[in-house]
């Protein structure tokens, strides 16, 4: 199983200039990503990056970037299997 | 021996002492060369490659679909874009190689951790494209700085010190150019490589040994690898590296006082000449 991990875009409007998610993860398992590839002569603005989970497999589900999160804009979820 | 050397050295000794792998075509035919490849913005964090499905493979050891996912990976990637860690010694004879030199910001360490720009100046850019830098704001986010053969030398050894490993990248093999410093948990390559054994960063051409008798057990190596090769044995009181995970970058023997670690040619070695 691995967990699953969402960030609210609309919420989590800066994550460059915010980036607590990112150095709180034990495991670095986000990632900082931007909705748009590289365009020429052109620079992306703040809004276009967007943090994502990336390195599912080294998440605990400890919590600690939900926690962080200033716009609570994270959601971590671990759904376990139940034994029939 | 080094596939990419049977390839691409032309008779020099390694691959990426012939200068010809530098010299890519300011001007292409871009035609001729296929679709670009474009990022997917979905999968951030350096590993545009890859995605949450080879993941849950991993996951449900389903083996077989790994495998595949994994050879595909390899495939593009080599084909594009792909690196091979170096030694200090081999990474400043590239310097003499090719000109020019520019430092420019880590776009892993971006994608890991949001580093900021200032912050971020470990990644050399090189080869004539580097003064077509400006067409591209965010390849280049907070600019490149130029640096003279002697300048770039400093700043690289200075790399090596802080604990940094020197890898070259290809930009469409065999085209040399870039020179990064990574270290594990932030440099994607190095994660790819080491979490997925996914072949995205070749080992080098040699292999740090330990000589026991001169290792005094003062354990300043351990903490310089940055491919889990190297342990400290409790036991023997000495350092203790694996050579089938050594990836040969030599962090470990540059930092040795007693010149206890020597660094040896891959190719010396029967067993280890084909472990890449």
């Amino acid at each position: 199983m691995l967990p699953t991990i969402t960030v609210d875009d609309k919420k989590c409007n800066d994550p460059l200039a915010c980036r607590k998610c990112l150095l709180i993860c034990p495991s670095h398992a986000l990632g900082l990503g931007t909705k748009v590839g590289p365009r020429k002569f052109k620079e992306i603005d703040p809004d276009q990056f967007m943090v994502a989970g990336v390195r599912y497999e080294k998440c605990t589900v400890c919590m600690d970037c939900v926690k962080v999160c200033p716009k609570s804009a994270i959601q971590v979820s671990f759904l376990t299997e139940v034994k029939k | 021996m080094c596939e990419w050397c049977e390839r691409y050295a032309e008779g020099h000794e390694r691959w990426y002492f012939n200068p010809a792998n530098y010299a890519r075509k300011l001007y292409k035919i871009r035609k001729e060369e296929g679709p670009e490849i474009q990022p997917d913005p979905v999968v951030a964090g350096g590993m545009s490659l890859l995605d949450r499905g080879f993941l849950e493979a991993l996951d449900r050891k389903d083996h077989e679909a790994v495998a595949k996912m994994r050879h595909d990976v390899e495939q593009l990637a080599w084909k594009v874009h792909f690196g091979q860690v170096v030694t200090l010694e081999d990474t400043l004879k590239v310097v003499d190689i090719i000109y020019p030199i520019a430092l420019m910001t880590c776009a892993c360490r971006r994608s890991m951790l949001g580093l900021p720009d200032e912050e971020n100046f470990t990644c050399m850019g090189m080869g004539t494209g580097m003064y077509k830098w400006e067409r591209w704001p965010q390849t280049y986010r907070g600019g490149i700085q130029f640096l003279a053969p002697d300048e770039a030398k400093d700043v690289i050894t200075k790399m090596n010190k802080r604990g940094l490993v020197q890898t070259l990248f290809t930009f469409g093999t065999p085209y040399i150019g870039g020179i990064c410093n990574c270290d594990y948990p932030d440099c994607s390559a190095i994660r790819t490589t080491v979490d997925h054994g996914i072949q995205f960063l070749w080992k080098g051409h040699h292999i740090a040994r330990v000589d026991n008798e001169l290792c005094n057990g003062c354990t300043s190596c351990v903490h310089r690898c940055q491919f889990k090769a190297l342990s400290f044995s409790a036991t023997q009181n000495k350092a203790y590296i694996d050579p089938f995970q050594c990836f040969g970058c030599g962090l470990c023997a540059t930092e040795c006082s007693q010149e206890a670690i020597s660094m040896v040619e891959r190719a010396s070695m029967p067993a280890l000449a084909n472990v890449w």
